[in-house]
């Protein structure tokens, strides 16, 4: 056991230096606990909350860049509100956030499910499935640019030489249906990983006497994959959704590399057209309040799916 | 008792020096500069990746040359032509960054309050070369004095494949708007068809404005807040685009970036597009066949004249940098008739000067196909004419109202309806609110 300065002090040693009673005060436990947590705060309260509180500050006020502005309350929020342009840029979101993340979802179950499997190689697959993850993104988009470049679509060129479209084929980034698919589809391909290999980590912990049993009693394997799986891999699942749904519906670099929120608006995102008003625009107040106006939802589904894990 | 030795300090000599060391160290850290008998000014210059990369190579150049005629350092920093607003924008609200940067669309007017006053520079720099053209003052004079030395400008002329034409029996390129629809149904009809980006894209804003001049519409009254849309001449314009959309072009238009319309010309598939000289100078460079076919020629008319809207590009000196007197001293020593011309051989005839005399360089005239390009800085106006730029004209572009308005029409909207709306998106931004 340890012996401190103040036993060794009371056993008639001399008293100790100031040091040694620095060191005292520092060991102490809420002393040593906060001091411990102090640079993660410190670096929250930079990085996140201070720019944070200032967006919400400028979506109150009539900023431009380069000339301070005044407080306006609401004004910004109720602007946005009453025009086409953002209106047509919550639909998109959701649209986009909606049908990619239910494709990720499936996509990933389905593929955690393969991975899991007793394959060949499986340590290379699994690598090779994550690269999508880890390329940055908008390095990647380039190469889907290409892809759907309305000259050179590979896309295109496979399509029409295996006879499944007519040349020329569509054009991927022009036109709205074909743009928002052409989005959804990078998002996915880049999303999926994230999606297969969390799922993958829950799956691995379902322990196989559930599966044998299932299995003894004649469950089929859909059975065996809808009511034993599914079931245990919730939490997981419901966790990896609400961060897929949080970072989907802030996508930027995807869109703003393909279409740059092209044709006629209908592939805008939130983050897009805040940063086509905000910087490009100079309007930082507007800016502000279109990237922040899904904050509050985001805010409500973080909170009860939390919940919900909790209770589970 | 024993001398010290004088090679030895001694403990207080020790001392003395050390603590004035660390004093000294400690100002020059807290100060964020190198002590003053190691200090050498350093004149720092934001500008873009230019689109010949040599043209860069040789400001670089001057840059050097200029800090040893100076007894300092001029850094030039180039960035992506599409990330500058953004940059230049957090330099303006954070008050702080480069002494200087390249300037374009209406920045001197967005930022008149904080870009120096630079007349006498305009004047002299001016005065040595025979007169500004005109787009000059209409793009960097503010209420309160020249805001940007306009630095080059970068010719927007009709881009074609004489091939193609020669195919389609047309013995030289369009001269008129009109022409050109005539014209490109043949040529569609051919397998080669015209192309003007409607898309969210730069170039696109070039062509509108240009179109739209020519045909006597407006965007927004000589006042720069009435909306000038809503009339007959800009319908003329959208039922022109339709017709050229339906007829002669191919819907990739509507997904161009910048470089869909040279990616077309180069493929050989197109036959005509309205854009600078880079296709040619980028088959040249890499030796494509397509060089030979490719030509240029001035800006189409139309009923209310020639008109075009180039890139116009100027350099601006922050009011907040602390070198303001040498960053003036480089402007004009870069406008040096040897240095400019240098660097218009650099960039192969792709940077034009805003001066009238720096114009005569033989470059032009040398090749048949460029010769036309100095003539088109009489037809040159910055987005907006007759309006001053402003932060309305950029709110238009930035959002690209007159595109989204041609492309909707394109889409199936009346119109009449297409026009409202982009009428009623100008009004929007003349109050400065994102269009609705």
């Amino acid at each position: 056991m340890a012996v401190g300065p103040r036993v060794l002090e009371a056993a008639g040693f001399p008293r100790p230096g100031r040091l040694s009673r620095l060191r005292e005060w520092w060991e102490q436990e809420h002393v040593f606990g906060y001091g411990l947590i102090v640079p993660a705060i410190v670096l929250l309260v930079t990085l996140v909350a201070f720019p944070f509180g200032m967006a919400i500050w400028f979506s109150l006020s009539d900023y431009w860049v380069g000339s301070p502005g005044g407080f306006v309350g609401l004004t910004n929020y109720r602007d946005i509100l009453g025009n086409e342009t953002f209106r047509q840029t919550v639909q998109n979101s959701f649209v986009f956030t909606g049908i990619a993340v239910s494709l990720k979802m499936v996509l990933g179950i389905w593929l955690a499910m393969l991975l899991a499997r007793n394959l060949k190689f499986k340590r290379v697959i699994r690598g090779i499935v994550l690269l999508p993850f880890v390329i940055p993104t908008a390095l990647s988009t380039l190469a889907w640019l290409w892809m759907f470049d309305s000259l050179y679509s590979v896309v295109n060129w496979t399509a029409i030489r295996l006879h499944l479209i007519n040349a020329p084929g569509p054009n991927w980034l022009g036109q709205s249906t074909y743009a928002m698919a052409a989005v959804i589809t990078v998002n996915v391909w880049r999303g999926l990983p994230f999606f297969a290999i969390t799922v993958l980590a829950g799956l691995m912990a379902v322990p196989r006497e559930y599966m044998e049993a299932a299995e003894v009693d004649g469950a089929t394997s859909w059975d065996r994959f809808w009511h034993v799986t599914l079931p245990l891999i919730k939490p997981v699942l419901a966790v990896v959704i609400l961060f897929s749904t949080i970072f989907t519906f802030g996508d930027f670099n995807i869109v703003q590399v393909l279409t740059r929120g092209g044709p006629i608006n209908t592939t805008h995102l939130f983050a897009t057209l805040a940063y086509q008003v905000g910087l490009q625009g100079g309007n930082l107040g507007q800016g502000a309040a279109i990237s922040l106006f899904i904050f509050p939802l985001l805010a409500l589904v973080v909170f009860f799916q939390l919940q919900y894990v909790r209770k589970e | 008792m024993k001398k010290p030795d004088r090679r030895v300090p001694t403990r207080r000599q020790f001392l003395a020096t050390t603590a004035g060391a660390t004093a000294g160290m400690a100002s020059w850290l807290a100060l964020g500069k190198a002590p003053a008998f190691a200090q050498k000014r350093e004149l720092t210059f934001l500008s873009w990746n230019h689109f010949v990369p040599a043209s860069d190579d040789e400001l670089r150049k001057q840059a050097e040359a200029f800090g040893k005629v100076a007894n300092c350092t001029v850094r030039v920093d180039t960035m992506a032509h599409l990330q500058m607003p953004a940059k230049v924008a957090a330099e303006a609200q954070s008050q702080s960054g480069h002494d200087m940067y390249r300037t374009a669309g209406a920045d001197p007017f967005l930022y008149e309050n904080l870009l120096l006053s630079v007349d006498d520079v305009v004047e002299k720099v001016g005065k040595q070369g025979g007169g500004w053209y005109s787009f000059s003052a209409e793009s960097s004079q503010t209420k309160s004095g020249w805001k940007s030395i306009p630095w080059f400008w970068i010719s927007f002329p009709g881009t074609y494949n004489q091939a193609h034409f020669k195919k389609a029996g047309f013995e030289g390129p369009p001269k008129t708007w009109d022409e050109l629809l005539k014209m490109g149904k043949v040529l569609k009809k051919q397998g080669n068809p015209v192309g003007l980006p409607i898309s969210h894209c730069s170039d696109a804003h070039s062509t509108y404005w240009s179109v739209a001049w020519s045909f006597g519409a407006k965007v927004l009254e000589a006042d720069g807040k009435t909306p000038g849309i809503s009339s007959d001449k800009t319908a003329q314009v959208i039922e022109w685009y339709k017709e050229l959309y339906k007829d002669a072009m191919e819907p990739e238009v509507l997904s161009w970036d910048d470089a869909g319309n040279n990616r077309f010309m180069l493929s050989g598939k197109g036959s005509w597009i309205h854009n600078p000289v880079s296709p040619y100078n980028a088959a040249l460079a890499n030796k494509q066949p397509i060089a030979d076919d490719i030509n240029h020629h001035n800006s189409l008319a139309g009923s209310a004249g020639r008109h075009s809207a180039p890139p116009i590009l100027s350099l601006g000196i922050w009011k907040f940098s602390k070198n303001q007197e040498l960053a003036k001293e480089f402007v004009a020593y870069l406008f040096q008739k040897q240095n400019y011309d240098a660097w218009i051989v650099a960039s192969n005839a792709f940077n034009h000067p805003p001066l009238k005399n720096l114009a005569d360089h033989p470059i032009w005239a040398r090749n048949p196909k460029f010769a036309m390009l100095p003539k088109e800085a009489e037809y040159a106006h910055p987005r907006g004419w007759p309006a001053k730029p402003s932060d309305t004209v950029q709110r238009i572009d930035d959002n690209y109202i007159m595109t989204d308005m041609v492309a909707k029409a394109i889409n199936g909207m009346p119109t009449k309806r297409a026009m409202d709306w982009a009428q009623e998106q100008v009004a929007l931004a003349v109050k400065g609110q994102l269009k609705g």
